[in-house]
């Protein structure tokens, strides 16, 4: 790998030269040059560039200030008068709800799980009870962060939300706690042990938690009403479906809120999970249809595993998460990968539409 | 009036046959589905509650052919079904969770809260109704079961072993609450105790190893067991006996080589 062969790559030597400043000025442009076109060297320098101290120190000192920044807009959103509270309500950083989700108790979450699925169809039941019968006292049972996050929104805009709800059995703790603990625990990762392949690691795990949503949340395995729900005109996939959009709903934006709050160290963007996300899970959904959630969830969380991480394996240098999110990077970045994990979710929703009658009987598969 | 009909009903879990070709006709009024272990009660009323799926042969429940899915879309939405385990959540309590089925079985929005506290009241729950199910005691976790299959005033209702875990006391309100529902109703219950079906029912079928092996009313299965000399507590038992005890002795040759 000499400087002047036609076609070359940036060895590890040059790339820490780039980052300390000490490569000439022609021997630089031709590495920024090759890092437009090459996601293998762009990692290489990255991680070589976020490894020296001043740009450590320099990246660290942005990512405080802007998290200084976000909390202040959150706490004006919880003072400003309820006028204000909509917009800003509605464009509240990820930031916040993320962290308001990293202090929520798991108690609180999991309470949140059961809480009554009626109140959409039924708001008699909750808000005006029938004259002659004393409501018992509730406890308020929606997580607090998450209905002073709602309260402020009008009721048109609070309709898709409550939608779900009749989805809620799906999230269930043990979901819940791996979803905290890939989104929460690579936030903590990254600043606790200053670990820079935080993202990284997140983005390679991220895709299996809606995944293994679907596993957990319906089917004779999964679900204690599965017999009873699947004796119902809602069972089959319109409750797979609401289940997943639970799922979906819960753990898209806290993941990539997870995402955003982690230093890049060249992995790719903090949203570029959501379209395989999407897609994987489709497809775990389109192959219960043949062989139930169970073995559908395995294959497809299993697949992307292999697929991420056997050529990591097998490639030669760099430290494994530099290995990792070069191999992300191949998996995720740019308009032709984005684009075939478009096309294979949307090949899994059509396959979906076609089957839908298939998923009357999952029992035994 | 006939509301379900079955024909050559052959049901399998895996290569095990479960049911093997069971002709049946059903009208309103209470049936008890009787048996030994591994008859195949369970399989049948799985396989009327649409969850189960017939290897061969045609099921026709009020009207609809449940092979397509509109048709038993259609049934669903009149199908009241407690299964022999009942899985629930403990965290719910008994009103959220009965109406959260009432949701399922898609009863109208304006209808659900009244007809959530008339089920929970006529299994005899009114007062526990804001209780958790996971406080309640095994029997009412029962009867929370029996509330959620008639929520939507099924046309037909399907009961697996409603009895187990009710006390004595419980057990003759129960029969008294299914001659009720029975009146306007397909009710086909489950059960292996002989004395529920000579109280509550108007016919019984008895199912033996996949096949109906007595198809009547329980005072002909008492007639069965007239002689007093024949082991039983009492006639229909005794007539229970005697009614497997014919069916064993005489397709038997017959059976094996329909296998």
């Amino acid at each position: 790998m000499t400087d002047n062969a036609h076609v070359w790559h940036v060895s590890a030597a040059a790339a820490a030269r780039y980052a300390d400043g000490s490569l000439p000025d022609h021997a630089a442009w031709s590495v920024e040059k090759h890092l437009e076109h090459c996601g293998g060297c762009a990692t290489r320098v990255s991680s070589a560039v976020t490894a020296t101290a001043a740009a450590g120190r320099a990246l660290t000192d942005v990512r405080q200030s802007l998290l200084t920044a976000i909390a202040g807009t959150a706490r004006a959103t919880t003072t400003a008068p309820a006028a204000d509270r909509v917009p800003a309500a509605a464009t509240a950083p990820l930031a916040d709800r993320v962290q308001a989700a990293a202090t929520a108790p798991l108690a609180d979450r999991v309470q949140a799980t059961t809480t009554p699925p009626v109140a959409d169809r039924v708001p008699a039941t909750t808000t005006a009870p029938a004259p002659g019968r004393t409501p018992a006292p509730r406890p308020p049972r929606l997580l607090p962060q998450l209905n002073r996050l709602l309260k402020p929104l009008p009721r048109p805009l609070l309709r898709p939300l409550r939608l779900l709800r009749p989805g809620h059995p799906a999230l269930r703790g043990a979901w819940l706690t791996a979803l905290l603990l890939v989104g929460v625990g690579a936030v903590a990762l990254d600043r606790a042990d200053g670990f820079a392949g935080a993202r990284t690691l997140l983005l390679a795990l991220a895709p299996l938690v809606p995944v293994a949503g679907v596993a957990l949340s319906y089917g004779p395995h999964a679900d204690p009403l599965y017999e009873i729900a699947a004796a119902t005109p809602s069972g089959g996939l319109r409750s797979l479906l609401a289940r997943t959009a639970a799922v979906l709903a819960v753990s898209l934006p806290l993941l990539t809120g997870a995402g955003l709050l982690l230093p890049a160290s060249g992995a790719p963007g903090a949203a570029a999970w959501l379209l395989p996300g999407l897609a994987l899970t489709l497809a775990a959904l389109a192959l219960a249809g043949y062989v139930g959630c169970r073995t559908a969830t395995a294959l497809t969380g299993g697949g992307w595993l292999a697929a991420v991480l056997a050529p990591v394996a097998a490639a030669p240098g760099g430290s494994l998460t530099t290995r990792l999110a070069g191999q992300l990077a191949r998996c995720l970045d740019g308009a032709p990968a984005q684009g075939a994990w478009a096309a294979a979710a949307a090949a899994c929703a059509a396959l979906l539409a076609a089957r839908r009658t298939a998923y009357d009987h999952l029992e035994r598969k | 009036m006939t509301t379900i009909r079955l024909t050559g009903l052959t049901v399998r879990h895996r290569k095990a046959v479960a049911l093997d070709g069971v002709d049946l006709a059903l009208g309103t009024g209470v049936h008890g589905l009787l048996g030994p272990n591994g008859a195949g009660k369970t399989s049948l009323i799985r396989v009327l509650a649409t969850v189960a799926e017939p290897a061969a042969g045609r099921v026709e429940i009020l009207g609809e052919d449940v092979a397509g899915h509109r048709g038993r879309v259609a049934v669903r939405r009149r199908l009241g079904y407690l299964p022999q385990e009942f899985g629930h959540y403990p965290r719910f309590t008994v009103r959220d969770f009965v109406a959260y089925v009432a949701w399922l079985k898609e009863l109208p929005a304006a209808r659900t809260p009244a007809a959530v506290e008339r089920a929970v009241a006529r299994v005899g729950l009114a007062d526990r109704i804001d209780a958790r199910i996971g406080t309640l005691s095994g029997g009412m976790v029962r009867r929370v079961g029996l509330a959620q299959a008639i929520v939507n005033e099924p046309d037909l209702l399907l009961l697996d072993e409603p009895t187990a875990g009710l006390d004595p006391e419980q057990r003759v309100e129960f029969r008294g609450l299914l001659r009720e529902l029975g009146a306007h109703a397909t009710v086909i219950v489950s059960t292996h105790l002989v004395e529920d079906v000579a109280a509550a029912c108007t016919e019984v079928t008895l199912l033996d190893a996949g096949r109906v092996a007595h198809h009547g009313t329980p005072g002909g299965l008492a007639a069965l067991g007239a002689d007093p000399d024949a082991p039983g507590e009492n006639p229909v038992e005794r007539g229970y006996a005697a009614a497997l005890r014919a069916h064993r002795a005489a397709p038997a040759a017959g059976r094996e080589a329909v296998r």
